[in-house]
């Protein structure tokens, strides 16, 4: 147990990181930027909302598969490694952080970023001084949220990362062993963990959320 | 003020979602205040100069400096916002919530050595070094207002763009305000232009004024000349000219022109204007007076006297308004202060003697047909 809990807690963690590489960026251009195509980004990056994990799970098989072009380009063979593991949480998480972001950012007053444009700020910095702190909460809200649904990942994960003791076993595929196994005891005790984990990480987004509207 | 050697000089259309902006607007080491109704583009102006509303076609430029041109045959320039050096006041301060007044105002002024000292100068000047470390949300209305405008001449500006910066104040702390700017605009000889839709604003800071319709202007000049010679019936209209009228050009003379206003004969002052054409025309509610019977009529109100009923008494806050009906059916606005006419009794129904002074009665020239 104690393995399966580390190992996911260093998969969502690292995924966790990989969200905020992609999705701040991602929420931002979908807020605003208008684009052709942007309806298009949009869906696609919802879709593994709606699927399911298997039918992702699958997806990704295929394009981290030995004859995958994108393996072949990159040269890096991570099929059923812990890495595996991060990209399905990854991509599985991702549209709760992107629509979080999206959100946030899309409520931040353009005339706040049109007032620095005005006092000469490139839009690089205009994004870290101004849109970025005045959307953290939601960054933030963003990141909890997909970080829970990343710890919990289970479909896509058995897929591309497998089942693996202390490899690639997370603690929601540790729960499914531990049930096959008829281990109750185990069971209920990482049952509990997971619950536990999930209800504390939206708890802090609701937290956060009441705080942002009182002020 | 006169209006000196223009140094912004705007040439623009830009097609709106209800109308088309075509304006064009030379201003210099002045406040030239834009003034018009609610949705007649003058935020869109303010846009277009600042770099956050390209034109579809025309020039902006600032001294020797292009910001914006598209025109056939030449090639199109667009220079970015952040290089224009536009300072921009905007309509709701748009002060950064997460920065303190002083952060606020750092900000324009960073990568700047000695930004936070001449930040604290920028407060000092705008009167509000004490409010340094309050944030936006713990400011009034008018102390948020100080600080944007801090901190849009921090970023030492070529120009000062202010959208209807005072509207939303009181009027103790917006004529602080005006004032505080009309000092700063000369002391740092600056070029601002002002949107209102309040021609009261226009009057305490504006040097011209220039009264902008559905996107265009109608008329520049002198706030003075324009409020006293509207060219159109629409300026006139905007600036809430009372007592319009259409009338025919009866005849000229050498003591003025007779007006006929639906069978009531008027004179106005002596001027050029072809005889038997349409001319719309008003007279100022202060150019009415009203008459004692008991005293010698003087020399001012010669032309003109006519009897009317009263219709209404109404007390403003600075002036008495009576509305008469007079000889052709028509009604006639008459403004006096609280404390002229005190002998005379006033009330719906009474007839009383009145004159239109005859320079009283202004003949707006683009309405003119033959």
């Amino acid at each position: 147990m104690w393995s399966a809990l580390w190992l996911s807690i260093r998969i969502t963690a690292v995924a966790v990181v990989a969200l905020i590489v992609l999705g701040v960026p991602l929420g931002w251009l979908l807020a605003r930027r208008r684009f052709r195509g942007r309806m298009m980004v949009e869906t696609l990056i919802s879709l593994p909302l709606v699927l399911p994990p298997s039918v992702v799970g699958y997806y990704l098989l295929r394009a981290l598969g030995r004859d995958s072009p994108l393996v072949t380009w990159l040269q890096v063979d991570i099929l059923f490694t812990w890495q595996a593991a991060v990209v399905a949480s990854t991509v599985v998480a991702l549209p709760l952080m992107v629509q979080s972001v999206q959100a946030a950012i899309a409520e931040v007053d353009p005339s706040l970023e049109n007032a620095a444009r005005t006092l000469g700020v490139d839009e690089f910095e205009i994004f870290w001084h101004i849109t970025l702190p005045l959307a953290r909460r939601g960054i933030v809200a963003g990141g909890v949220l997909g970080g829970a649904r990343a710890l919990g990942e289970f479909g896509a994960t058995l897929m591309v990362a497998g089942n693996i003791p202390n490899r690639t076993q997370t603690l929601p595929l540790a729960i499914y062993d531990a049930v096959q196994n008829r281990q109750y005891d185990l069971a209920n005790q990482m049952v509990l963990l997971m619950t536990a984990l999930a209800f504390l990480a939206l708890w802090v987004v609701r937290r956060m959320e009441m705080n942002h509207h009182a002020t | 003020m006169p209006p000196e050697m223009p140094l912004l000089h705007v040439a623009l259309c830009k097609q709106l979602s209800t109308f088309a902006l075509d304006i064009r607007l030379d201003v210099g080491r002045e406040i030239m205040v834009l003034f018009g109704p609610s949705g007649a583009g003058k935020t869109s102006v303010l846009n277009a100069i600042a770099g956050l509303l390209p034109p579809d076609e025309g020039e902006i430029r600032f001294g020797d400096t292009l910001f914006f041109r598209r025109q056939p045959g030449m090639p199109t320039v667009n220079m970015p916002v952040r290089k224009r050096r536009v300072g921009y006041v905007f309509q709701h301060y748009a002060l950064f919530p997460h920065m303190t007044a002083l952060e606020n105002v750092r900000f324009a002024l960073r990568h700047q050595p000695d930004a936070d000292r001449r930040a604290r100068e920028w407060l000092e000047r705008m009167h509000i070094a004490h409010l340094a470390d309050r944030y936006p949300r713990q400011m009034s209305g008018g102390q948020q207002q100080r600080v944007a405008i801090a901190r849009a001449l921090a970023a030492a500006p070529r120009l000062l763009l202010l959208d209807e910066p005072f509207s939303a104040l009181d009027v103790a702390v917006r004529e602080r305000l005006q004032a505080d700017l009309k000092a700063l605009q000369r002391e740092l000889g600056l070029v601002v232009l002002y949107v209102t839709h309040r021609l009261e604003d226009a009057f305490a800071v504006g040097d011209r004024l220039a009264v902008i319709r559905e996107g265009r202007v109608m008329q520049v000049g002198p706030i003075e000349d324009v409020v006293r010679r509207p060219s159109s019936l629409a300026v006139a209209e905007s600036i809430g000219v009372r007592n319009l009228f259409r009338a025919a050009v009866v005849r000229a003379e050498p003591k003025g022109i007779l007006l006929d206003w639906e069978g009531l004969h008027l004179w106005a002052a002596p001027q050029p204007v072809p005889v038997h054409s349409h001319v719309t025309a008003y007279v100022r509610p202060e150019d009415v007076k009203i008459l004692y019977p008991d005293r010698p009529v003087a020399e001012t109100v010669r032309f003109n006297q006519m009897e009317a009923r009263i219709c209404e008494v109404r007390e403003g806050a600075h002036v008495r308004m009576v509305f008469v009906e007079v000889p052709n059916g028509h009604v006639l606005e008459i403004h006096f202060p609280h404390y002229a006419y005190t002998p005379l009794r006033l009330a719906p129904g009474d007839v009383i003697q009145i004159a239109l002074r005859r320079e009283g009665i202004i003949l707006v020239p683009e309405t003119v047909r033959a």
